[in-house]
């Protein structure tokens, strides 16, 4: 059993140091690392296949690195930790709810896999926060995309994380969709809560932010607190870091 | 203990609400045996064979490859959407998982296998009333060793872009031993024997379906990582 060593704000919440993960001969992560601080958001940006998400998948315990250390809230990420999952939450553009299911029968399975008290009040909250309440017993597949992707937020978050990581949550939305869904991340961008967003849209990114990271072939070209950034520029920066 | 309980019955719970609603994984496997005994039926001259030496294989042929399309769906279904994610993500042991897909595999697999016995007594004019009990439990023992290492390789081909290929390839040469057992058995079962005459078989079925399960949770954390 790892021990629980995150206790204040002086340790980072999620601490990468020379994270490197490779699919056979493929290296997608090349030793990355990086400390982020509770109530710290950090954007990652970079091109299709420089293994954003791949991070993702090793802070989130779901994928092991080949080598290099992460911890996140004082967990060993390497472990697949069942402490780990109980302080983070993960929303990507796979919405993980089940089509057959109601809005709410989505929730309140979820509720208790996490082995949350009072179940069926914390779904029936958790829906009404992303403004579903009308739509509770309508089934997933009758949602559309920004609808699943607000049931998506309200899965992540039932068990009120510590940590969240979003992996291209903008992905397939339209612009009204993406403007509610980033009101429902300020919401939930509080001091308490830590949170690494990987995204392709720079404006959104950026928008949101206090650390900014560019990614590319493995690596972090960039990490910088975005106050440091020169925002107007950013795209030329980006451009550049990737080439 | 109590909180992995309640996450097994909760994943037991999500399958049974979803086959409720859709009816999908029921009604294909039923189909399909159905289809598997009245294709045996026409082309086995049951005046020349005794059904009852012929009619173990057919039934359980008709089980494996109906059970082979419900245990394919089963893990199909958590592809979908990125729900198997949802589910590495809570704050589980992978057993739990295991052991819920297994419960639901194991009783929706019976259903389709109870509602089975009686189309099968009636084309091969068999009367299994005598014996139910012993067939009964036969069937249980069988389908649990079917269903433990099916439910493993589900979640292994799930992976896969193959799925579809690899689970009956993967699936079928370590089930033999569990589909001879159960075969034998219920042949010696519609002969009036009685179980304690067949312990052999017994044994052997119910040490292959431990084995199963053993390795089951040995090695489903590997299984179930990306």
């Amino acid at each position: 059993m790892s021990k629980h060593i995150y206790s204040d704000s002086s340790n980072p919440v999620i601490r990468v140091q020379d994270l490197r993960k490779d699919f056979g001969y493929l290296q997608v992560l090349s030793g990355i690392s990086f400390d982020l601080y509770k109530g710290e958001f950090l954007t990652v940006f970079g091109p299709n296949g420089a293994g954003k998400t791949t991070l993702i998948k090793i802070l989130s315990g779901l994928t092991r690195p080949t080598s290099g250390s992460a911890t996140v809230t004082g967990f060993d990420a390497l472990e697949g930790n069942v402490e780990l999952r109980n302080n983070i939450g993960v929303i990507s553009h796979a919405t993980c709810l089940y089509p057959d299911l109601t809005a709410l029968e989505n929730l309140l399975f979820y509720a208790k896999l996490y082995g949350l008290d009072n179940p069926e009040e914390r779904a029936n909250l958790s829906i009404k926060e992303v403004g579903l309440e009308l739509r509770r017993y309508d089934p997933i597949r009758t949602f559309s995309r920004g609808m699943q992707q607000r049931v998506a937020i309200a899965r992540a978050t039932l068990h009120d994380p510590s940590v969240l990581f979003l992996d291209e949550p903008f992905t397939g939305l339209d612009l009204q969709a993406t403007s509610e869904l980033k009101d429902r991340l300020r919401g939930l961008h509080t001091e308490k809560r830590t949170i690494l967003m990987t995204t392709h849209d720079i404006s959104c990114g950026l928008e949101m932010c206090d650390r900014v990271a560019i990614q590319n072939r493995g690596k972090f070209s960039l990490f910088e607190s975005v106050n440091c950034i020169e925002q107007s520029n950013f795209k030329n920066l980006y451009t550049k870091s990737i080439q | 203990m109590k909180k992995y309980f309640s996450q097994v019955t909760t994943i037991i719970w999500k399958d049974f609400i979803t086959e409720i609603k859709t009816r999908e994984l029921f009604s294909s496997m039923f189909i399909f045996a159905l289809l598997v005994v009245i294709i045996f039926i026409f082309s086995i001259n049951l005046s020349l064979i005794k059904a009852s030496e012929v009619g173990p294989g057919v039934l359980w042929v008709a089980f494996l490859f109906a059970g082979t399309i419900g245990l394919n769906r089963s893990f199909m279904l958590e592809k979908e959407n990125g729900c198997l994610q949802g589910l590495l993500l809570a704050p589980m042991d992978r057993t739990a998982l295991y052991f819920g897909k297994l419960v639901s595999n194991f009783v929706f697999l019976l259903i389709m296998e109870i509602f089975t016995l009686p189309l099968f007594m009636v084309f091969f004019n068999i009367d299994l009333l005598p014996h139910l009990l012993p067939l009964l439990y036969v069937i249980f023992v069988g389908t649990l060793g079917f269903c433990a290492v099916g439910t493993l390789l589900s979640s292994l081909s799930a992976n896969l872009k193959a799925r579809d290929i690899m689970l009956p390839i993967l699936l079928y040469p370590l089930i033999i031993p569990i589909i001879i057992g159960s075969v034998r058995m219920t042949g010696q079962v519609l002969a009036g024997e009685p179980l304690s005459s067949m312990m052999n078989w017994v044994s052997l079925t119910l040490c292959f379906d431990i084995i199963y399960i053993a390795i089951s949770i040995m090695v489903i954390d590997f299984v179930l990582e990306e």
